[in-house]
């Protein structure tokens, strides 16, 4: 990013920068110039800023950055390996329900910790288990979809039912419709040695100028994780791999014909959707001290695929922002007409912005710039922007 | 790269920006979001030593509306009413209301955003028993005062909270004796394949046991399905002198319609049907006959202080002359907030913990606040377990529909004072109990 | 040609064969176990019901329309509306709800599906298309219908509020069971023949099955596909209207109605495959008995799951649903012949 290394010596700072940078852009990512990491900085600026500065303690923010790392999953699996998943919300909800279980039975901090691994590993297992299902047996496009609506529904009978007390694992009551009752509070660390309260821990930080202000961990520990995972993505579809993953996207059999493996793509490209779906769901459980399997209906399902597909499914800066965006929009709006709002958000979107809005902003721009300068000049990656 | 080509970089990466920083900035506005209510004025400011600042947070629109609205619109009652007379303590209340839209995290949303920034003095919030539990852990942490006026599985001992609508055992514990005693003792159970169905399912067992019954069969209906014909051939196969229901949702209403096209009529007990949906009024005749529900109120039920001339039904339907029903959790919503009243103006004071210590002191209330009691009777709050002693109706649908009473009786809270030993005044707590830990029959 | 004739034989053969099979069935079955044969005769109605218009709509235009369960939502409510307002008598009203949502249809092709009206419009303002059709652009479709699908339901709860009045059910019943649904079981039978028929012996049908089978050969032999697709849609919308009429007198009247037929109408349909008529029946009488067995043996609950994982099954070890297992048993057939 635009930080500079921390080495004295001056000459291999800026080569140090060019190599991250190198990892960090490619022609399947938005955003390859200084200027973007520049404006990227700004960003993250105002997100930190954005609870000290504000009068709230970030605390309905926290929500939308975690349910960013949701559509960021939905982003990859389905811009980037072009596999539509209705299922990221089953992933989601299996990570939340095991952190859940995990934490309540083991509620220390090493506990914890353990469970937010558990929950993000939990995730990331049962994608690869249907991804083997699915890929494995020849399913392919539009059936993929519907099978991961199918688990969907699945999962919400499933849970929705367990709410007798037979459904207990350990000390954990599944608790059906009502949700699980009583996890303990986020805190992460090795018991004994050190640890740290993140929900429920605001902190008073007094700021001059501003006064007293309210400071809360737990939206910070989303951030770090959501960038990262942002990050780590950028790196991981300019790799070799992400490429192999946007030709499939593109022309399956083709690829296939030059002798890739295809479904192990696929299937690790699902795996690690599940995964980062999972983590989401383990953080959500973690803010709401709580988790229902209202998290496992077909609105909720749906809703990513909103997220997505209004930001632009093939950018994951697109993704994020689409989804921090449309969830404020969507529970900021009270009223009847928020539903009717998203809906018809999701149908215009779709309808004239295929491609998803942060691409077409891109690609608008992309043009003025071409049609402002006589003739480009011949160096530099053209954009794959689709529209 | 090119620099030509690398200020749309800037601008795109400048937009994302924009947008979040304007979702952060404004979101921390506060007060303003999500008020979908008409009636209702909310602002921002803090609470002034001068009113009262109730939020009520009741589902108005999604799956729950029908059953929520007339919630909302019963407490906008009582509060128009306590205001015109003087308000609380000389305060005007100021109600905080928003629509939730049935979704639970908007409600934890809204809970957190009531608490925080509006700092209300008091909560109403949620109908379906989810919500109660997704709020709960938001309400703990805040030690918020918070009144849960369904009527629900029962078992809730939380230090704060007051779940003052009818329990499972207070509602099932009227209508299967009265049932028992007129039909037989064979019963078959129907619910709704989720907590408050099954642990009312367990409940039909216990009283089953203390009324000399049997349960002949029991069946869990997922709320999704809307197809009883399996259902119904087994009620028909195993015959039994009653059915007990406690089917719930818009899905479920077809179980009716559907039973009555089939010529089943055996008679129907149920804590669910009629008095929360108002199906009788919904479906045509003959569907909902000889179904008997057990409530501590519906907007039939014949008390003075309710049917006659300028009582609670006249006075609701004054307030909204377009509202389709006067339903049984509108009636708890209303005088819970007279309980609040009372317990303030004993108090002395807004603060939440000597508002509680109040309201464990005992508040009763009379016909004229509490409709369902009779002229003369009371209902109790009790200090112990915060639930109330209900004055339970058993409401009979007759083959026109129309609702007659066949018995009315006062029943206290009974599982968590007697057979659990809940005791708030004493200690502590924020835990849900369920009957299985403490009956066998119940297994 | 030869093997064209004996393709249309095999056809017809089997055809029969099919139809005997299953009216023998259920006549048997009728004089055995009453009740049972007529709740599997029921279930078997309700998916191919749900499911008709759907595939109707993903056979031919390679649309996904998850407001499918909307378009049977206006079905029932103006089926509702035409009884309790305008005292209309139920067969008639049924008419009006089929009418009524097949013009919607119409209305939401045009506009939605094959962009046509905005594109109109863009080209005499902007000079060029704005909208790209939707035809096998399946996810594409799958997320514009469901934006469409929320509009309408909450459009619904906005204009008629929560639940709206309902019509009773006619007829009485006969072993326990309602009338009304057996009469079901021969109204899905004839909807399925009136299918039938209209997709292979009128004109309108050839028309459908060349542009399904190779729209551009089709384009070029000079028939109107853009006015095949949309006169599709509408019969597609209409049918779903006539479930949605069909079934008022049988639920309780919400807006939230769309839900209980899309998970059926979807599952058959991805099941079914691609031929309309044959994949819809068949898939109905695989998941139609399957969700009434089990369901009557361990529950509701167990009967949802196994509709479910019967799909999941399908979806996996089925490439192209039934009408694909059907098609390739015929190609192994034809082919050592």
């Amino acid at each position: 990013m635009a930080a500079e290394s921390p080495a004295a010596d001056s000459r291999s700072a800026p080569a140090a920068i060019a190599r991250l940078r190198n990892r960090l852009e490619g022609p399947n990512t938005i955003g390859n110039s200084r200027w973007f990491w520049v404006g990227f900085a700004l960003v993250l600026a105002v997100l930190v800023a954005i609870p000290i500065v504000g009068s709230g303690t970030g605390g309905q923010f926290s929500l939308f950055l975690v349910l960013g790392l949701l559509g960021l999953s939905l982003s990859f699996v389905w811009g980037y390996a072009g596999i539509l998943s209705f299922g990221q919300t089953v992933f989601f909800g299996v990570g939340a329900y095991t952190f859940g279980v995990v934490s309540i039975n083991f509620p220390s901090p090493t506990g914890i910790t353990g469970a937010v691994v558990a929950g993000t590993v939990a995730g990331a297992g049962l994608a690869a288990l249907l991804g083997y299902f699915m890929f494995y047996g020849g399913v392919r496009d539009v059936y993929v979809t519907i099978i991961t609506l199918v688990s969907t529904l699945v999962a919400l009978t499933f849970m929705a039912q367990t709410a007798g007390s037979e459904w207990t694992i350990g000390e954990a009551a599944l608790g059906g419709f009502n949700g699980m009752p009583g996890m303990p509070l986020f805190t992460l660390g090795i018991e004994g040695l050190f640890s740290f309260q993140f929900v429920y821990n605001e902190y008073e930080v007094f700021i001059p100028l501003l006064g007293t202000r309210v400071f809360d961990p737990f939206y910070y520990l989303v951030l770090v994780l959501l960038v990262a995972a942002y990050l780590g993505l950028r790196v991981l579809v300019n790799m070799d791999f992400g490429r192999v993953l946007v030709a499939i996207r593109e022309d399956e059999d083709r690829t296939m014909m030059f002798g890739y493996d295809v479904e192990r793509a696929k299937l690790v490209a699902f795996t690690i959707g599940g995964g980062l779906a999972g983590l989401s769901g383990v953080l959500y459980a973690a803010r709401n001290v709580y988790i229902d399997p209202s998290v496992f209906e077909l609105y909720f399902a749906t809703l990513p695929v909103v997220w997505v597909s209004v930001g632009g499914r093939k950018s994951l800066l697109g993704a994020v922002a689409a989804t921090i965006a449309v969830e404020y929009l969507r529970l900021s709006l009270g009223g009847e007409f928020a539903l009717v709002a998203v809906g018809a958000l999701l149908l215009l979107s779709i309808l004239f912005l295929p491609g998803g809005v942060v691409p077409w902003v891109d690609g608008k721009i992309a043009r003025s710039r071409l049609v402002a300068s006589d003739g480009d000049s011949p160096g530099g990656p053209a954009e794959v922007s689709d529209s | 790269m090119n620099d030509r080509l690398s200020r749309r970089r800037f601008v795109t990466a400048g937009g994302a920006a924009m947008v979040a920083g304007l979702a952060g900035c404004s979101q921390s506005e506060g007060g303003d979001a999500g008020d979908g209510s008409s009636d209702g004025a909310s602002t921002d400011t803090t609470s002034s030593a001068d009113t009262v600042k109730i939020g009520v947070l009741e589902d108005q629109s999604g799956n729950f509306a029908l059953v929520g609205d007339p919630k909302y619109k019963a407490s906008m009652l009582a509060i128009e009413e306590i205001n015109a007379d003087g308000g609380i303590d000389g305060k005007q209340i100021e109600p905080v209301t928003a629509d939730p839209q049935s979704d639970n995290q908007r409600y934890q949303e809204l809970t957190r955003e009531y608490i925080n920034e509006e700092e209300v003095d008091v909560l109403w919030a949620g109908y379906s028993s989810a919500t109660r539990e997704a709020i709960r852990p938001i309400i703990n942490r805040n030690e918020q005062l918070y009144f849960y006026t369904t009527q629900y599985e029962g078992g809730v001992c939380d230090s704060t909270t007051f779940a003052v609508g009818p329990t499972a055992r207070q509602q099932l514990g009227t209508v299967l004796p009265y049932l028992r005693e007129e039909f037989g003792p064979e019963i078959y159970t129907i619910a709704a394949d989720y907590n408050f169905g099954q642990l009312s399912a367990d409940w039909v067992k216990v009283l089953a046991d203390e009324n000399d019954a049997e349960v002949l069969g029991e069946e869990f209906i997922p709320l999704s399905e809307s197809s009883f014909g399996s259902t119904i051939s087994r009620i028909q196969d195993a015959d039994p002198d009653f059915v007990m229901s406690m089917l719930v949702g818009a899905n479920h209403t077809a179980f009716y319609e559907q039973k009555a096209s089939s010529g089943l009529d055996v008679p129907i007990g149920t804590s669910t049907a009629m008095a929360q949906g108002y199906e009788h009024r919904r479906i045509d005749p003959p569907a909902m006959a000889n179904i008997y529900a057990g409530v501590n109120y519906m907007e039939e039920v014949p008390t003075e202080s309710n049917t006659g001339d300028g009582g609670f039904v006249d006075r609701y339907f004054e307030m909204y002359p377009d509202a389709p029903y006067l339903n049984e959790e509108a009636e708890t919503n209303y005088f819970s907030t007279y309980m609040y009243k009372e317990a303030v103006e004993q108090a002395g004071t807004l603060e939440q913990p000597e508002v509680i210590e109040a309201l464990e002191s005992g508040i009763s209330l009379g016909t004229e606040r509490a409709p369902e009691a009779p002229a003369g009777e009371t209902i109790e709050l009790d200090p112990a377990t915060h639930h109330v002693d209900h004055h339970m109706w058993v409401m009979k649908a007759d083959e026109e529909h129309n609702i007659e009473s066949v018995k009315n009786e006062k029943i206290p809270e009974q599982f968590l004072s007697n057979t659990v030993g809940c005791d708030l005044t004493q200690q502590d707590e924020q835990t849900q109990y369920t009957p299985v830990d403490y009956f066998e029959e119940a297994e | 040609m030869a093997t064209g004739l004996k393709h249309a034989a095999f056809q017809v053969r089997y055809g029969i064969a099919a139809v005997v099979a299953v009216a023998g069935l259920f006549v048997l079955g009728a004089f055995v176990s009453p009740n049972l044969t007529f709740r599997i005769s029921y279930a078997v109605s309700f998916v191919v019901l749900a499911a008709i218009g759907l595939a109707i709509i993903f056979g031919i235009m390679g649309v996904i329309n998850l407001a499918h369960g909307e378009f049977i939502l206006v079905g029932a409510y103006v089926t509702t509306f035409a009884v309790t307002a305008g005292g209309f008598p139920l067969p008639v009203a049924m008419l009006a709800g089929a009418l009524v949502t097949a013009v919607f249809g119409l209305v939401v092709e045009r506009v939605i599906i094959s962009g046509y009206v905005p594109n109109w419009i863009g080209q005499r303002t902007v000079g060029r298309d704005l909208i790209k059709p939707f035809y096998d652009r399946l996810a594409d479709s799958m997320v514009a219908t469901f934006g469409l699908s929320l509009i309408m339901v909450q459009g619904a709860r906005i204009l008629f509020g929560n639940s709206i009045d309902q019509i009773g059910v006619p007829f009485g019943s006969t072993a326990g069971y309602p009338d009304y649904r057996i009469a079901l079981v021969g109204i899905t039978a004839g909807v399925l023949a009136l299918v039938y028929v209209l997709f292979t012996q009128t004109v309108f049908g050839t028309r459908v099955r060349a542009t399904m089978q190779d729209e551009q050969t089709a384009r070029a032999l000079g028939i109107d596909t853009e006015r095949t697709y949309m006169y599709t849609f509408a019969i597609g919308s209409g049918l779903a209207g006539f479930t949605g009429a069909l079934f008022a007198p049988l639920l309780s009247m919400q807006p939230s109605i769309g839900d209980q037929f899309l998970v059926e109408a979807f599952v058959a349909v991805v099941v079914g495959g691609a031929s309309v008529v044959v994949g819809t029946s068949l898939s109905g009488l695989l998941l139609g008995p399957i969700d009434a067995v089990l369901s009557d043996q361990f529950g509701e609950f167990a009967g949802r799951i196994a509709l479910l994982g019967t799909a999941m099954l399908a979806l996996r070890f089925l490439p192209g649903g039934i009408t694909g297992f059907i098609d390739r048993v015929r190609t192994m057939r034809e082919g050592g012949s």
